[in-house]
């Protein structure tokens, strides 16, 4: 693969914001850090979900199924041995008896995620349009059924605590860049080439012997890693979770941040994980309210989420193609000499 | 000189995107008359069709009908107005019955009037009276294309505009309705008619415009219908 | 054996009732789309807006309680429409899809925030609570509203059915649902029809307020919202591109939820969704075009 100069500013620009957001982070007091923190962890879910979606131009709203998944094996598996005896007693002995470190719990949520994706989009990738979103989205009602049940994986529908907060400045704006950086490999890729030019016409794409069915797996397996990784991330940022938190509203937030970045860029992506990030965290802080991570049901206190779902609902009403118009970060000030 | 203008077009410009499909296009229709639209695929024929009808809007220009303007109003009081557009493909509701067809063609009529409020449609094509119960979508394609003309007759249209009328048709059905375009125009219906069957079409009718690459090269009369060479000459000026 | 023996009639009851909501949801749902091309995730908070109303006229004569319910949830569905889907009209359908996420999060938080003026989550809707009382048929016990369902859903199917065939605005729809470009080039009122197929289904919500909220009378802010999800999943299963095959599906996904519960060992029941979900994904594999559609559509491939 070569770069050309215009290919390197579009990686860059991403990168840059995610350092510069994570330097906030090791500025900001312990109170506000989280806040930093948190977004720079939306990031990374986004951007696995922008490189399914967004790339393939399929609608899915399972991808927060690798998350969960991820999330989970990272945080069984880094929960002390000593601990575990204690707090998860109904899972299979061999869970029970082994713990892994930090590094190697992420490699492990990437890898589960991206089986768990390979697996689910062999027969899932021949879908396209609504059945693809219901179909994806099944997989999300399924996962989320199996972890908060089976007891033997995980500790069902309680709290899963005592895992290591690793995910500090440090491992947050890392992690942001590494899913950038395989989004933008993979998009630069001659497969993820592919792949976007059969979202712009499938017809042709399939004309001239691109295997939809093929490339779309490809990019919902990275996808699944990427996202597997990621959840990995937010475990070690929260400490404790419950099934409740990667489930429904994630998955709603998140496409949002998507879309409001817009749809079709790894710059909108990044743009609008952080915007939506950034104005909750705003949001927040203007109502006082105690410290915490991404909303949820048993967190709505007040008028905070109304003004959230409004603005949402008022940049994809007037601008529906998001904050970036889905083109990728230039600089335009370069070519105009 | 003809008589008062049905439809004028004055500077029309249709843009798709940077590309002009349509330049700086002037015509006139006259009341009673058929005028004829001819030209290779991508002249821009369909586009100044669907301008008129406000389904494409048009960029530059004025476009009246009876004096007055179009442009910018939307599809349905265009159609309200006195436009019917027998589109391309003909686009008939294939699920619905002919009657059911013939009576959302009703939707834009004006005023009612006495008697079949379908009498339009059936005087011309009796079979459509035939088969009114029955799925459109089961008819051959020549009794389709009836329809479809059918179906923007009983609107009672001051102006009728075909696309490819004859596209896809059986040589005798495109007889058919030919024969049918100039009973139309002794009802006093306005005829603005894209065809690719140029010497028909400037045998039928009163003048016939050639638009080549969005642009009128040439005006042809019904004189001109058996020089063939003149017409191949129209197309290929650029 | 033993899985049949399960489904008693009591089930079958129960599974009719279900279905029979979720037909309504489905239709309501499956009109919208047929117009507008819009998946409207934010169909469930008009029902929650219907609940509440009811929850807060509870000291009402049951009849102005009801008739109150349908006027909020039929203007809350023509402003939505007005204020969200008219803007969207050419955006894309995950924009779309999306718009209408964060707005039925929006309706969610200003509903929460009425709710807590009294300090307490929830409010009761208990003027009509007693259709929910069970009546013996043949000695088994069937609540009320499970015939009240069964009875509104037909009725307000038969009455689609005619008015979508028989009158003008219903061959308008029909035709707009069918194919909108050539409808308006005949003359058939954009505005009109989206109108006609967003009142019909803001009705539609408040007739399954009503139906809901006797089953379930304590309101809150996800009142119907994992019914919504069920219902859209199951429209689309079914065909989300012609109304008859929305409502099968929107029938067939809550007639088949109760039997597959009524099925499964009672130590499994927790793992129902999973089994739902799964036969979810079989169907939409070999059928994707949607289970119910036939001919010429089905065969179709869709990108």
């Amino acid at each position: 693969m070569r770069f050309s100069l215009g290919a390197l500013v579009e990686l860059l620009g991403p990168a840059l914001l995610v350092i510069v957001v994570g330097l906030l982070a090791t500025t900001a007091s312990a109170s506000n850090e989280v806040y930093f923190l948190n977004a720079l962890v939306s990031v990374a879910i986004v951007v696995a979900i922008y490189v399914f979606v967004g790339i393939s131009g399929v609608l899915s709203f399972g991808q927060i199924s690798f998350v969960a998944v991820g999330a989970f094996a990272a945080g069984v598996m880094t929960v002390p041995v000593e601990s575990k005896k204690g707090v998860l007693t109904t899972i299979f002995p061999i869970l029970r008896d082994h713990s892994v470190g930090n590094v190697p719990s992420l490699l492990l949520a990437a890898a589960l995620g991206g089986v768990f994706a390979f697996v689910v989009g062999m027969p899932l990738m021949r879908l396209s349009g609504l059945a693809a979103g219901i179909a994806t989205f099944a997989v999300l009602e399924i996962t989320h059924n199996v972890l908060r049940e089976w007891t033997k994986i995980g500790p069902g529908a309680t709290t899963l605590a005592l895992v290591p907060e690793t995910t500090g400045a440090l491992q947050a704006t890392l992690g942001a860049l590494v899913a950038i950086v395989v989004a933008f490999l993979y998009q630069r890729s001659r497969r993820g080439r592919l792949l976007r030019a059969s979202r712009e016409d499938p017809a042709v794409a399939r004309s001239v012997g691109v295997n939809i069915h093929l490339e779309r797996l490809l990019a919902f397996t990275v996808s699944g890693a990427l996202a597997g990784f990621a959840g990995a991330l937010y475990v070690h940022l929260l400490g404790s979770i419950t099934t409740e938190q990667v489930y429904l509203e994630l998955t709603f937030l998140t496409l949002a941040m998507l879309v409001i970045g817009g749809l079709t860029s790894l710059w909108g992506a990044v743009v609008g994980a952080l915007a939506v990030s950034g104005l909750d965290s705003f949001l927040s802080r203007a109502e006082q309210s105690d410290v915490h991570v991404i909303f949820t049901f048993t967190l709505w206190q007040g008028t905070r989420l109304v003004f959230l779902a409004a603005i949402m609902a008022l940049v994809l009403i007037l601008r529906p193609s998001g904050l970036t118009g889905g083109r990728e970060f230039r600089l335009r000030w370069l070519r105009r000499r | 000189m003809p008589e008062a203008a049905a439809l004028e077009l004055d500077g029309v410009e249709v843009r798709y995107g940077s590309v002009s499909a349509v330049r700086d296009l002037t015509l006139r229709v006259g009341k009673g008359e058929i005028v004829g639209l001819i030209g290779p695929n991508g002249a821009g024929k369909s586009t100044t069709l669907n301008a008129i009808m406000g389904l494409q809007p048009a960029h530059r220009g004025e476009i009246k009908l009876n004096g007055q303007a179009l442009r910018r109003r939307s599809v349905e009081s265009i159609a309200r107005a006195g436009i019917a557009l027998v589109p391309e493909g003909r686009r008939i509701f294939g699920d619905f019955t002919v009657e059911e067809n013939l009576r959302l063609g009703l939707a834009a009529r004006r005023r009612t009037y006495i008697g079949d409020p379908f009498g339009p449609a059936f005087e011309l094509f009796p079979i459509l009276s035939e088969f009114r119960g029955r799925q459109a979508g089961a008819l051959s394609g020549g009794q389709q294309q009836q329809l479809a003309i059918g179906r923007a007759l009983v609107s009672r249209p001051d102006l009728l505009l075909l696309d490819e009328p004859s596209l896809g048709l059986a040589p005798l059905a495109v007889d058919g309705i030919f024969k049918a375009f100039t009973e139309i125009r002794e009802v006093g219906t306005t005829i603005l008619l894209v065809e690719q069957r140029a010497q028909r079409t400037v045998a039928l009718a009163n003048r016939t415009h050639v638009l080549v690459g969005g642009e009128l090269r040439m005006t042809l009369g019904p004189a001109d219908a058996d020089d063939t060479e003149k017409i191949i000459a129209a197309y290929l000026a650029s | 054996m033993s899985v049949l023996a399960s489904i008693d009639l009591q089930t079958l009851g129960d599974a009719f009732g279900l279905g029979a909501i979720y037909a309504l949801m489905a239709v309501g749902i499956g009109l919208v789309f047929g117009v507008l091309r819009l998946v409207n995730f934010a169909y469930g908070q008009l029902i929650m807006a219907g609940a509440y109303t009811l929850a807060y006229t509870s000291g009402w004569p049951v009849a102005a309680s009801i008739v109150s319910c349908f006027a909020v949830v039929v203007a809350l569905s023509l402003a939505m429409d007005r204020v969200v889907f008219r803007p969207l009209r050419s955006s894309s359908p995950a924009v779309m899809l999306v718009t209408t996420f964060a707005i039925a999060f929006l309706l969610q938080a200003v509903a929460l925030i009425i709710d807590l003026r009294d300090g307490q989550l929830g409010e009761v809707a208990s003027s009509i609570a007693p259709l929910n009382q069970a009546v013996s048929v043949g000695g088994v016990d069937v609540r009320k509203v499970t015939f009240v369902a069964v009875g509104v859903a037909l009725g307000a199917l038969i009455a689609l059915a005619l008015v979508l065939t028989r009158t003008t605005i219903g061959l308008h729809t029909r035709a707009a649902a069918s194919d909108f470009r050539t409808a308006r080039l005949l003359g058939v009122r954009a505005n009109r029809v989206i109108a006609f197929a967003v009142v019909v289904s803001g009705l539609l919500a408040g007739a399954v307020a009503v139906l809901l909220t006797v089953q379930n009378p304590f309101v809150q802010p996800d009142f119907a919202l994992e019914d919504t999800i069920i219902v859209l999943v199951g429209v689309v299963v079914g065909g989300i591109d012609r109304l008859w095959t929305a409502t099968l599906g929107g029938f067939a996904i809550g007639f088949v939820s109760v039997l597959v519960n009524a099925a499964l060992p009672t130590d499994q029941t927790v793992f129902l969704p999973s089994v739902v979900y799964a036969l979810v994904i079989v169907v939409l594999l070999l059928r994707p075009a949607g289970l119910f559609a036939w001919g010429r559509r089905a065969a179709m491939e869709r990108v």
